[in-house]
């Protein structure tokens, strides 16, 4: 609560887990957050950054049917979204379109693209092709991995192909790498898999126990970010080299050509390290969100941190510190994360309590 | 016609046939072998290019068979045929016939050429005689030319020998100046058999001249020899000094029982020195020169002392034999040095003690590494076979403890005996030697910290001690070590390392001359970071425990199907378990701290006011409209939550009650987000806040921080009743009455075992 805020807020109405980057919006730097109750009417939000970056406004409010557990903006199409919902016992996905609004500012009705029926178990979540406009999807539930082809224009998603992740394996989400997009990486209990979606098939795997998360870096070919949570059984994975997160550290950085030890460890979170973000244009720039309601700025070049944190504490000094800052004005969990790519500067953090606080890094860059 | 016409040819064709096919038909071996009466009987009209052929049967074959107009049409073909064969016949023969005759050509050729051969026979022959007798002129003319040549040559040989005969003095003079005498040696026995043929006549001035040069020649040689034997000797003295020598070293162990061994070894090898001195004396002053040798010499005898010294060190001497044995050498070199000034033995002496001793600084060290990493060892291995001791890891941490201390207190006071007593030799050292010890304590201290961390399991590169490594236990540390590693570098870090500098200072103020070389605190700043990191490991490792065993609980139940509570699930019956061994290993370990125990009812006073979310208790609100009551305590206890929210993940301090706190603290948000991930019905609603009611009772009596606590578990309420489709509560005293039940359960259960 010391921290300042130096963030522009919004609060949702009910709780939340997930907010968005709207990728394809070139005009204004936007996210789209949806929330999550039981028992209320769950919405969408549309929020942009006003021009002179002092403000969020409500671009668009629609009511959506379920509560929202995994939300992703398409890449080509500001207007499209994806989310993974779930009502009581069964989960579900859909791909959404928001309709044309025509000045009016609340027009509730979401347009239903496709539904991504077909599951099983529950769903985790939705990856979009990572760039481009392209008709390929990727859901995720608990043992298995769908691959969908999507047409927006006749309104309809087909089941390309499917493959079974093995029963004892509880996925918990994924990424798509953005250098070679044959290859997904997903999490479970106990690994990172890296599937290639030709054959279908998982061509590799990092064993480590408890991960959360993961993104891959955008500028480095080989980088996965990976992240498991701090203290305990859950960790998140930022896709750089890779970054996990495990137990005797948050946040694992790996590189995908070597994938025995990461080439980096970051500390992550005082609790468990939920998600992490790799920023779409610096280098070495992550976020990671945790469960001790707090954000963190890293700045992790792995050729610093090819020793552990506590060893030669003479050469200490003059090594840099990589913790940039840390974000603690959050009264809640903090579960949504997102970098915006139109101004990379900037991200959009979500805590439980559904608050929304945009903030700039700006100053921090130019060190 | 031609059939009729056939039959006086009979015996002509027939012969021409027979010609024919055995010039040109494969198959010779077959004619006339099929029986008549085969070919009579299966005979065909395709017979007529065998030859067992009978033009009758045929023709009859013929007739019987075909038509007219076949017969006639048969007759046609087979005059053309005949008048083919005729054709192809007369082809044949007419080549062939020419073949013949160009074959007779060839041979009249031959005929014509070997008729000019035999005289071009002759015409050689007649030359290469010629060639012959021309050579032979040559041989002969030439021969009385070479023959001269031959005497000439023999002549030169003979005055060159004459020549060397007379020059054999001068030059035997001067290998005897330039003392080559195996020269000379070799000259002189080249020239001896010419002395004694002519010795008497011709030569007889030379060999006179020479023999007087070989007669230096050998008096020379023999001074020599006994030079070389001379030194040769002292090299063997010198060998059996050191026999002697060695047999001395390993004596001093017994230095302190009796003093006689020592002074008769001592004497007896003062003795030895002393001849071994008085025969360098002599050998300088009867050969000049020989003092590069000599120096030589005296090295050896240092070096070798020395090396000595070396092996002494790798066995752990203590610095009293170290002493006696470098004021032994001392008094050597000493004597050595009366003899002998140009070797400047001291100064070569004292190169090698500066070795000698750093390698002493080294090994100590490195000595007192390995103990401590043996104690520690010790424990890690036994604790799974012997757990009958009572406080296992309290024996670990006190051995360790004092492995540490003691070790450091008995390496500074050898070096203390180093200094204090010292021998001329040391003397120079003594500042070298204080630093050493002082940069040996530092880098003794990091390389323990690192072994620390390396144990705990920390992935360290920049640890180079190989010896440790190989060492390290392929197995996971246990929790507890870790622990008593925290606990331990507490220890070193407040206590160890201000009594380990104040030492240090003492003995650099006896004579220091530089300031203090280690930095306590840089050092003190290296352990405090590792104590800290292995408390966090310990933490971490216990609350990833209990994740595991939470986890288990979340994925075990559909929580939207739960069936109504009837008791206190079993789980909390394991993480009370896991807490208890926690408290154990933590009361073995740590000190007992300050207890804050009343905070709760400070923060307690303010609770009301603090409001920051006007959102969420509205929701609250409407919550409350059926349940006012539970509403209430709920929102009581968001206001906490902005209250208290710093206070969740505080400092850990190296006390039992903040460790223990820290861990309950850690699992219960875990608990929490476990909760907020799953959707209950009103049964498993109800199960966690049965389970929480228990679990407050429980966690009351161990941690320290229980406001935080108690704030924690009602925020896993909170959460359960927010991912709730119908959160609606038990009734207290319906949970009251199932925990009662379940605290009895357990007091029945492990009576024994659970009476605090």
């Amino acid at each position: 609560m010391q921290g300042g805020s130096t963030g522009i807020g919004y609060g949702l109405k009910y709780q939340a887990r997930c907010i968005s980057d709207v990728k394809a919006d070139t005009d204004h730097t936007s996210f789209l957050t949806g929330t999550l109750s039981l028992k209320e009417e769950n919405e969408v939000h549309l929020l942009r950054l006003s021009d002179g970056g002092t403000e969020l406004i409500c671009e668009g409010l629609f009511s959506h049917p379920n509560e929202i557990w995994d939300l992703a903006s398409c890449p080509f199409d500001q207007r499209i979204f994806s989310t993974v919902f779930c009502s009581g016992e069964t989960y579900g996905a859909a791909v959404w379109q928001i309709p044309e609004l025509y000045g009016q500012l609340s027009s509730p009705q979401l347009e239903s693209i496709a539904s991504l029926d077909g599951h099983t178990s529950k769903l985790r979540c939705v990856l979009w092709w990572p760039t481009g406009r392209h008709d390929k999807l990727v859901s995720i539930d608990e043992h298995n991995l769908f691959l969908w082809s999507l047409d927006t224009s006749k309104k309809t998603a087909q089941v390309q192909s499917q493959e079974s992740a093995g029963m004892r394996h509880y996925l918990t989400g994924g990424a798509w790498d953005p250098h070679d997009f044959q290859m997904v990486s997903l999490t479970c209990d106990s690994s990172v898999q890296l599937w290639d979606l030709r054959t279908m098939k998982k061509t590799d795997s990092i064993d480590r126990a408890h991960v959360r998360n993961v993104d891959y870096d955008m500028k480095k070919r080989y980088m996965l970010v990976s992240m498991i949570n701090d203290q305990e059984t859950t960790g998140t994975y930022c896709l750089l080299v890779e970054v996990t997160a495990e137990d005797d550290s948050g946040i694992h950085i790996w590189d995908l050509r070597k994938l025995k030890s990461p080439v980096a460890d970051l500390p992550g979170h005082s609790h468990w390290t939920w998600t992490v973000k790799c920023n779409p244009t610096y280098e070495d720039l992550i976020l990671s969100a945790g469960t001790d309601s707090a954000v963190n700025l890293w700045l992790a070049s792995p050729s610093i941190h090819d020793h552990s944190v506590q060893d030669s504490s003479l050469t200490s000094q003059n090594r840099t510190e990589p913790l940039l800052n840390s974000y603690n004005d959050y009264e809640d969990s903090v579960y949504g994360l997102a970098w915006s790519s139109r101004e990379p500067w900037i991200f959009a953090s979500l805590s439980y309590d559904g608050r929304v606080v945009v903030e700039s890094i700006k100053h921090h860059l130019t060190r | 016609m031609e059939v009729e016409g056939a039959l006086p040819m009979d015996d002509k064709a027939k012969r021409m046939r027979d010609l024919l096919s055995s010039f040109y038909s494969p198959d010779q071996s077959i004619p006339g072998s099929p029986p008549h009466n085969t070919v009579s009987r299966f005979a065909t009209l395709d017979t007529i290019n065998t030859t067992s052929f009978d033009a009758d049967q045929y023709m009859n074959l013929l007739v019987q068979k075909s038509s007219l107009e076949g017969l006639l049409q048969k007759h046609v073909e087979m005059a053309a045929e005949i008048k083919n064969l005729d054709t192809d016949l007369q082809m044949l023969v007419y080549e062939n016939y020419n073949k013949f005759i160009s074959a007779t050509d060839t041979i009249k050729k031959m005929k014509n050429n070997i008729v000019g051969m035999e005289t071009n026979m002759e015409q050689l022959l007649e030359k290469i005689t010629s060639v012959q007798s021309r050579s032979d002129g040559v041989n002969t003319s030439l021969f009385e030319k070479r023959e001269h040549i031959e005497k000439l040559h023999r002549t030169r040989n003979l005055l060159r020998k004459v020549q060397f005969i007379y020059d054999l003095p001068t030059r035997l003079q001067k290998c005897i100046k330039s003392e080559a005498y195996a020269d000379a040696v070799k000259f002189y026995t080249g020239a001896t058999p010419i002395f004694k043929a002519y010795g008497d006549s011709s030569f007889l001035d030379c060999k006179r001249a020479s023999e007087e040069a070989v007669s230096v020649i050998i008096k020379n040689l023999q001074v020599e020899n006994l030079k070389v034997k001379l030194f040769e000797k002292l090299k063997q003295f010198l060998v059996d000094l050191d026999l002697e020598y060695n047999e001395l070293t390993n004596v001093p162990v017994n230095v302190d029982e009796s003093i006689n061994p020592k002074s008769a070894s001592t004497t007896t090898h003062e003795a030895s020195v002393h001849e071994f001195a008085e025969a360098i004396r002599a050998y300088k002053a009867i050969f000049l020169h020989s003092e590069p040798q000599l120096c030589n010499l005296g090295q050896d005898l240092v070096k070798k002392h020395f090396e000595a010294i070396h092996q002494q060190i790798m066995k752990h001497v203590r610095s009293a034999d170290l002493l006696a044995m470098l004021r032994i050498i001392w008094t050597d070199v000493l004597l050595m040095d009366e003899v002998l000034p140009e070797a400047s033995l001291p100064d070569f002496a004292l190169q090698h003690a500066r070795v000698a001793i750093k390698d002493y600084t080294c090994s100590t060290f490195s000595r007192l590494l390995m103990n401590i990493s043996d104690t520690l060892k010790k424990y890690q291995f036994t604790v799974k076979e012997e757990m009958e001791e009572e406080y296992p890891l309290r024996a670990a941490l006190e051995a360790s403890k004092k492995s540490v201390i003691q070790g450091s207190m008995d390496a500074l006071m050898d070096f203390r005996l180093l200094l204090d007593e010292n021998p001329e030799l040391l003397l120079k050292l003594r500042d070298l030697t204080i630093d050493w010890v002082h940069e040996g304590f530092q880098d003794f201290f990091r390389k323990l910290d690192g072994y620390f961390l390396l144990l705990s399991g920390k992935k360290i590169t920049a640890f180079q001690d190989v010896n440790l490594i190989e060492e390290m236990p392929g197995e996971k540390i246990s929790a507890g070590l870790v622990l008593v590693l925290a606990q331990l570098t507490l220890y070193i870090e407040q206590t160890a390392i201000p009594r380990i500098t104040e030492e240090l200072a003492s003995l650099s103020a006896g004579g220091g001359v530089r300031g203090l070389a280690t930095d306590p605190a840089e050092i003190c700043r290296i352990f405090r970071s590792s104590g800290e990191s292995f408390l966090h490991l310990y933490i971490k490792m216990r609350t990833q425990k209990i994740s595991v065993l939470l986890k288990k609980r979340f994925a075990a139940p559909n929580w939207v199907k739960h069936k109504e509570p009837r008791e206190v699930h079993m789980f909390v019956d394991l993480l009370r378990q896991e807490l208890d061994e926690i408290r154990s290993e933590v009361k073995q370990i740590l000190p007992e701290g300050l207890t804050h125990k009343h905070r709760r009812n400070n923060s307690n006073g303010s609770t009301t006011s603090s409001r920051s979310n006007p959102l969420r208790d509205d929701r609250l609100l409407t919550r409350s409209n059926t349940q006012k009551a539970r509403s209430q305590l709920l929102e009581s206890h968001l206001a906490k939550l902005f209250k208290q929210k710093m206070e969740i993940f505080t400092k850990v301090e190296h006390t039992q009650e903040s460790v223990v706190t820290t861990i309950v603290k850690l699992s219960l948000k875990s608990f929490q987000e476990f909760v907020r991930l799953q959707t209950f019905n009103r049964s498993g609603f109800q199960q966690i806040q049965l389970d929480i009611h228990f679990l407050r009772t429980t966690l009351k009596d161990i941690t320290e921080d229980e406001a935080a606590v108690d704030f924690l578990l009602d925020e896993v309420i909170v959460s359960s009743a927010e991912r709730c489709l119908d959160p609606n509560p038990l009734e207290p005293p319906v949970m009251d009455r199932l925990v009662q039940a379940k605290l009895a359960k357990t007091s029945e259960q492990g009576g024994d075992e659970k009476s605090k």
